[in-house]
């Protein structure tokens, strides 16, 4: 086994401060461009699998749209849960009350898990990402099959 | 969560917030490491990192008037006393923030 | 003897320095950390504070002087005795 680059995504395609997903052998990574130096984290959030392209990124900094977990994206360790949601004092339908209870519950053993990360690095003018090939249940080869996931 | 790396998040959050207002970290490393140390448990425990030194009335408006950096909802306040109300910042010339006293509004000639 | 009562908490340094400042004078004092105690007392204090005007901790009674923040001269001079802070 043995991590081989390839090419993800042309390096102008992201905007400094910006973000873009590209999927590479089955892996779904976001790239991220922080002030010209490039990152690349798994896109599935470490709390609830929301894709991170959609949410924001500040400095090294990715929070979560969906509940505001945040990561570091040079290390992809998790350096803060979702933020618990203001759902106002009023009372809701019973049945929906009783669901929003019931997620309430489960959610709170919900983990935010750090995520996965893959070396980068710039090559005429395109990002490339280091992916293990030959591990068991994956292409052989890593063809540089790569998908730029449109926005959502 | 790593408690050191959540402290670095916020030293960068709060940089950026902080120094358009004219204010800085204090320079009592020892009291900036502290308030942080107390925001980052205040923030495990509540999902928000409030001030350490005013009580929460779980009330959402009114306890995000103490969200960090609560500066902007003192403003005038902490412009007369040259610090926010738990110290975590000072007004950017402070050089010893020992100088500068716990003062209430009224106690400037405020409200 | 002045009556001496503390709302405190648990996380703020200016609170423990408060504490620190009567028991170095050897005045006795109470204190509640607000954010330790449970919701009933906790409504209690906030009210009071409210009704001070207050909005920060510490929060110091000497008999009726209502003190807000650490300010060793002035607890010095609620309790008619030398000297500020140690």
């Amino acid at each position: 086994m043995s991590d081989k680059f390839v090419r993800a995504i042309a390096a102008d395609e992201i905007a400094p401060g910006g973000m873009k997903t590209v999927e590479l052998d089955g892996n779904e990574i976001v790239v991220c461009n922080c002030g010209g130096t490039y990152y690349a984290v798994q896109r599935r959030c470490g709390h609830m699998n929301a894709p991170l392209e959609l949410g924001t990124l500040d400095g090294t900094y990715l929070t979560c749209p969906m509940h505001c977990a945040q990561f570091d994206v040079t290390s992809g360790e998790a350096i803060s849960g979702p933020v618990p949601p203001d759902l106002g004092h009023e009372a809701l339908p019973p049945r929906l009350g009783a669901y929003m209870q019931n997620i309430g519950m489960l959610m709170k053993d919900v983990r935010t898990e750090s995520m996965r990360t893959y070396r980068t690095r710039l090559e005429a003018g395109w990002v490339e990402i280091a992916l293990c090939v030959g591990a068991p249940g994956r292409l052989a080869e890593a063809g540089g099959i790569s998908k730029v996931l449109p926005k959502v | 969560m790593n408690a050191e790396s959540r402290k670095s998040a916020l030293r960068y959050f709060f940089e950026k917030v902080v120094e358009p207002l004219g204010f800085k970290f204090t320079p009592d490393a020892e009291l900036k490491e502290f308030l942080l140390d107390q925001e980052v448990i205040l923030e495990a425990k509540h999902g928000t990192p409030f001030c350490p030194c005013q009580p929460l009335r779980h009330e959402r408006v009114r306890d995000m008037k103490m969200v960090c950096p609560c500066i902007p909802f003192h403003r005038a306040h902490f412009d007369a006393i040259k610090r926010c109300w738990c110290g975590l910042f000072v007004h950017k010339d402070v050089l010893d923030p020992n100088t500068l006293p716990q003062l209430e509004p009224k106690d400037v000639g405020l409200e | 003897m002045k009556k001496v009562v503390l709302y405190t908490l648990s996380t703020c340094p200016w609170c423990r320095k408060s504490k620190s400042f009567f028991t170095e004078h050897k005045v006795s004092f109470t204190f509640i950390d607000y954010d330790l105690a449970d919701e009933a007392t906790q409504s209690r204090i906030s009210a009071e504070v409210d009704a001070a005007g207050a909005t920060g901790f510490p929060f110091v009674k000497i008999n009726d002087e209502v003190i807000v923040g650490y300010q060793p001269e002035r607890y010095a001079k609620a309790l008619g005795i030398r000297g500020g802070a140690q």
